[in-house]
């Protein structure tokens, strides 16, 4: 018994040591890089969205989109390598039917394997709900909603070039000031190549509060003070974004006031 | 000169001497026979046969597909695409365990009824038996994924449809093409699973237990699913016998790439070997006579 526990702790010892020599010498080596992704993601849509095509009696060719994704893993800092959950990628394509938004893409959620597979989740907005109906009325499974793919481990890996602007959003809901009439707006930079950059400027019903400027890390979340006090009988405010790095809302906001 | 050309003619004119000291027919033919007396090897390929049917009526009926799986999108309503859900989980602990039943118990099952002493007073040496046993335990394992790959796409294809198939390019396969694209991807699991094999023999050499040689490869592959599923440690995934399973994957993929079946092949071929050859070592220098 001793010696069948030793041998198992010999062969053990060996087996670890192996595979912590391997990874030191090759360090974080892996395939799942994101040229690698993003070729793999705009083949993979555009061969499925042809395909929801037909089934709404459509006839498109997959070259005819002009896919194109830009992947990024878990924000701005860390490397675009390894599997995981947290890849997002920008995607614009065409569809004369089916316009891009102003920012001129989709974001695609991913969850990649180690396996080389990955599993891909698009905006509903873009690519529909979960089933559709085909043209003999029948509901079927949207190709596209979510979709499966698996990518060449050994496959090009030269980076791609596909870089596409940061979207700024505002994220708050209403504008609450203090007793004093300050009162700060919620803005968040999503997924993008600069981050976001501009100013803002602010309007209290007819009265012009002035202009505040932000400049965010993509992937990030910030608080803007606003340029001045509200003035006590505003019930809304409104925000006219001018972008000079990354995209921000064409139109203005106006959001409500709560006091 | 003359010397040369005589010596194959005199190997040759040794019939005689070849019958008193048999080659690897014999020990071989005697292994295959004891395999077939074996209930647990037939209850095996019934299995193998059999459950894939119940599976495949199970999946079939499911109102929700099992989208976390590979392929598992389309498995409710696409025979092809059931066949690989299939595949995908067989790969996972089913198949180390169907080879390791007979592999892992060929050479411990002599040390559990004690009966190294007999066969090796048989005229064979312990090369010429470790062989035999050795390939009984391949064929097997072939013949046990044959049946088993046979019965799932059977079954798949005859009761879920023959739909065409999305590949993993969202490309659509024709169904003929990924008729013979799914035949082709059990195919692959053969070098793996032979791996699988080797290593049970080793177990089954060095515990002289047949537990320890049917459950140690199934636990140690599922251990290296494990290890090959993490990421930061992607760089030991080539040396794992368990990514072999999935380099089918390729297969589906339009362009469709091999890489990973070739790389597959070498790994399993290694693991191949050195187990074999640290079993036939072990066996080579024990010491049989205590029975």
């Amino acid at each position: 018994m001793r010696r069948t526990i030793l041998v198992v702790l010999a062969a053990l010892a060996v087996v670890v040591a192996l595979g912590a020599a391997v990874v030191a010498a090759n360090g974080d080596q892996s395939t799942v890089t994101r040229p690698r992704l993003e070729r793999s993601l705009t083949t993979t849509f555009s061969n499925l969205y042809v395909h929801k095509a037909a089934l709404q009696g459509r006839t498109l060719a997959p070259a005819s989109l002009h896919a194109q994704a830009m992947c990024d893993k878990a924000g701005a800092e860390n490397k675009d390598v390894g599997p995981g959950g947290d890849w997002n990628c920008l995607m614009s394509w065409t569809d004369p039917e089916v316009p891009m938004p102003p920012e001129g893409y989709g974001k695609f959620e991913l969850n990649v394997h180690s396996n080389d597979c990955y599993t891909a989740g698009g905006p509903s907005k873009l690519t529909g709900f979960l089933t559709m109906t085909d043209t003999r009325g029948k509901v079927v499974s949207n190709p596209v909603f979510e979709f499966d793919g698996c990518f060449d481990p050994d496959g090009d890996n030269t980076p791609t070039g596909v870089v596409f602007p940061s979207l700024l959003a505002i994220a708050s809901t209403t504008i609450t000031p203090d007793a004093d009439g300050r009162a700060g707006l919620q803005v968040t930079c999503g997924s993008g190549d600069q981050g976001c950059a501009g100013s803002i400027a602010v309007a209290a019903g007819d009265t012009e509060l002035g202009t505040v400027h932000f400049d965010l890390a993509e992937e990030s979340t910030g608080t803007l003070p606003l340029p001045a006090a509200l003035p006590a009988g505003a019930k809304e405010t409104t925000f006219s974004v001018t972008s000079t790095t990354g995209a921000g809302p064409t139109s203005p906001v106006t959001l409500p006031v709560q006091r | 000169m003359s010397a040369t050309t005589n010596a194959p003619v005199a190997t040759a004119g040794t019939t005689p001497g070849a019958r008193t000291r048999p080659g690897l027919v014999a020990p071989l033919r005697w292994e295959i026979r004891k395999l077939r007396a074996q209930l647990r090897a037939k209850a095996v390929l019934i299995g193998a046969l059999v459950l894939p049917v119940v599976v495949v009526v199970v999946i079939h009926g499911q109102s929700r597909p099992p989208k976390d799986t590979l392929f598992g999108r389309f498995a409710t309503v696409n025979g092809f695409a059931l066949a690989l859900l299939i595949l995908g989980f067989a790969a996972q602990w089913v198949l180390p365990l169907l080879t390791a039943v007979v592999a892992g118990d060929i050479f411990a099952g002599e040390d559990q009824h004690g009966t190294w002493k007999t066969v090796l007073t048989r005229s064979t040496s312990r090369a010429r038996l470790f062989w035999a046993k050795t390939l009984t335990a391949a064929g097997f394992a072939a013949i046990v994924l044959a049946v088993l790959a046979a019965s799932t796409i059977a079954s798949s294809v005859l009761i879920v449809g023959h739909e065409p198939l999305t590949g993993l390019s969202g490309q659509t396969i024709p169904a003929a093409e990924a008729l013979r694209l799914v035949a082709v991807s059990w195919a692959t699991m053969l070098p793996p699973m032979l791996g699988f094999t080797c290593l049970a023999i080793l177990l089954s050499v060095w515990s002289r237990n047949p537990a320890v040689g049917i459950a140690g490869p199934v636990v140690i592959g599922m251990v290296m699913q494990l290890v090959g599923a993490l990421g930061g440690v992607e760089a030991v995934r080539p040396f794992l016998l368990s990514t072999p399973f999935e380099a089918w994957h390729g297969l589906l993929a339009d362009p469709r790439f091999t890489g990973p079946l070739l790389d597959g092949l070498l790994t399993s071929a290694v693991w191949c070997a050195l187990s074999l050859t640290a079993a036939f070592t072990l066996l080579r220098r024990r010491d049989i006579t205590g029975g």
